[in-house]
């Protein structure tokens, strides 16, 4: 018997040597065939996601070689401390996925799904595999700084069990306001920092005269046309941090052209990852289907980028690319330059646009909250980020890795926190005001589904 | 003629991949030559003229042609009504 674990364990501990790119390809192969998918399908869909992870360790290092010591300059220049260039989520889901928690988070949160279900714990049924990278990130990331595999998958389960019931939280928003009903976005940036819009939107409600303030910017995307690509985002962000950075002309545009790709490119490299998950979460989402059928009382949970088209939540995405930034500069200490999320703000605000109906004026209050939250966070997070990023073979020796997205989340700095306990103090104060920022959103959760309920009765 | 669609989600990596790939196999299972197009929402208006837009979230600015939810795709609920709007829309 120890003789065959000790070649099991031989033969797992050479395939995750030869790196990411091989491993997950493998794992994920095997994984498809198990679940029926026909072995031609799933072996091409386990290069297509090597090719994923190799095309955004491509993209990561031209960021890094690139904007870091432009950045670094910049920093040097103006005496500012934003030197670390954040890769956003196309690049933090990639590397999460590159990590072996990741590919036993995705049997492990279906477990944690269907035991809650069938405990009547939850009325979340998720069914969007993609986005078990947020729950695999939590993961990830403990067991990379801890190097502890079972406390990684224990911060898979703790950031699972949080987002079933999240996605519970938000169910009654999200058919009242996006007119979605039965369905709901448990998972991923906007679910777990809505709560902070929940206590935003309480404590304006009491201040009078503040409570009936509400602005509204019609066609803000049509009117700022191109302005608000990633493409066009990339490149005037890219050529002004050259410029600040003091390159002339010759070396500022190019740098700008090569931030335009950096945005164009990663998310096509992702989405390689995410055709190799695709059999795998269709097959998930069947045996789904039929374990539930269609008349259960459940709330389907989907992907949040289902609530980025909203045009509040596409009005707000846009503002806030610029408020981002100016937190960013204004932070005292802050080392994180916003670059890689900045063309999709809305991850992080849709839900919080929910919570106060689309009322503008409340969103940019609570979303400047949000924002700044994430920031703070994303600063402490850098070394366990980076640390991820070189077990898993996606970013050099001596380059850092950082992400606003998933990086700057509370609940995996609270959890990693309380394994490490390098910042009691961080700790404890994130950790406090995530605690009564949770308590309201209960709070307003209760209070929209009665509001629900109430129009409902109106119209019988 | 060849159909041009262009299929938008928030992100263009998750929720767009997977509407993506069943407007191609519908297309291919009903004899239409179809062009697929995934970007962002944000990048719909660059990347017309098509002749259909399929977003996976609800948009409701106005481009000037057929725009069709593809919502039923990721939730699973619906499929075949949606299936037919967009044969409908492509047949024309």
């Amino acid at each position: 018997m120890t003789g065959f674990l000790n070649g099991a364990y031989f033969v797992i501990n050479y395939i995750i040597d030869m790196g990411a790119s091989v491993m997950l390809p493998i794992i994920i192969a095997i994984l498809s065939i198990i679940l029926g998918v026909k072995v031609g399908k799933a072996i091409r869909a386990g290069l297509m996601i090597g090719v994923g992870f190799v095309g955004m360790g491509l993209i990561v290092d031209m960021m890094n070689a690139n904007m870091g010591p432009a950045a670094q300059a910049m920093a040097n220049r103006l005496g500012v401390s934003l030197s670390i260039v954040e890769v956003g989520w196309p690049g933090m889901s990639g590397v999460t996925w590159g990590s072996i928690v990741a590919t036993i988070a995705i049997p492990l949160a279906i477990a944690v799904n269907l035991i809650m279900f069938a405990l009547k714990l939850t009325k979340t049924i998720n069914i969007d595999i993609w986005n078990v990278w947020h729950m695999a990130f939590t993961g990830a990331i403990a067991y990379a700084v801890t190097g502890n595999l079972w406390i990684g998958l224990l911060g898979v389960v703790f950031h699972a069990v949080i987002s079933y019931k999240l996605g519970d939280l938000w169910a009654p928003l999200l058919n009242d306001y996006f007119g979605l009903e039965s369905l709901t976005a448990p998972h991923g940036t906007s679910a777990y920092m809505a709560p902070i819009a929940c206590l935003v939107d309480a404590i304006i409600e009491k201040i009078p005269g503040l409570n009936k303030v509400n602005l509204s910017i019609e066609g803000l995307q049509e009117k700022i046309g191109v302005l608000g690509e990633p493409v066009v985002i990339g490149g005037i962000l890219g050529t002004i941090i050259g410029f600040l950075a003091g390159y002339g002309p010759q070396e500022a545009l190019p740098l700008g052209i090569k931030m335009s790709a950096v945005m164009v490119l990663m998310p096509r490299m992702i989405k390689c990852i995410m055709d190799g998950l695709l059999p795998l979460s269709e097959r998930a989402k069947e045996v789904m289907h039929n374990h539930f059928g269609d008349d259960a009382d459940f709330y389907i949970g989907l992907d949040p980028a289902v609530l980025l088209g909203d045009p509040e939540v596409v009005t707000a995405g846009i503002i806030f690319i610029p408020i981002t930034l100016f937190i960013a500069i204004i932070m005292p200490g802050n080392r994180i330059l916003p670059f890689g999320d900045l063309a999709t703000i809305g991850f992080f605000i849709a839900i919080a646009v929910a919570v106060h109906k689309g009322n503008l004026f409340r969103t940019l209050i609570s979303g400047s909250c949000i924002m700044a939250m994430t920031i703070w966070i994303t600063n402490q997070t850098v070394p366990w980020t980076t640390k991820l990023g070189q077990s898993v073979g996606a970013v050099g020796a001596n380059e850092t890795l950082a992400a606003m997205d998933q990086g700057g989340s509370p609940l995996t700095y609270i959890f990693t926190q309380l394994f490490t306990r390098e910042n009691m103090a961080g700790l404890i104060v994130i950790a406090a005001i995530y605690i009564v920022c949770m308590v309201f959103a209960v709070m307003h959760s209760r209070a929209r589904q009665a509001e629900l309920d109430a129009s409902m009765d109106e119209e019988y | 003629m060849k159909k041009k669609v262009i299929v938008a989600c928030g992100g263009a990596v998750a929720t767009s991949t997977i509407a993506a790939n069943k407007v191609v196999e519908l297309c291919k299972n009903n004899g239409i030559d179809v062009e697929i197009c995934q970007c962002r929402i944000s990048e719909i208006a660059s990347n017309l003229p098509a002749d259909l837009i399929v977003t996976t979230s609800n948009v409701r600015r106005d481009y000037g042609i057929p725009l069709i939810k593809g919502m039923p795709f990721i939730s699973g609920m619906g499929v075949e009504k949606t299936e037919a709007n967009i044969l409908k829309v492509l047949n024309k």
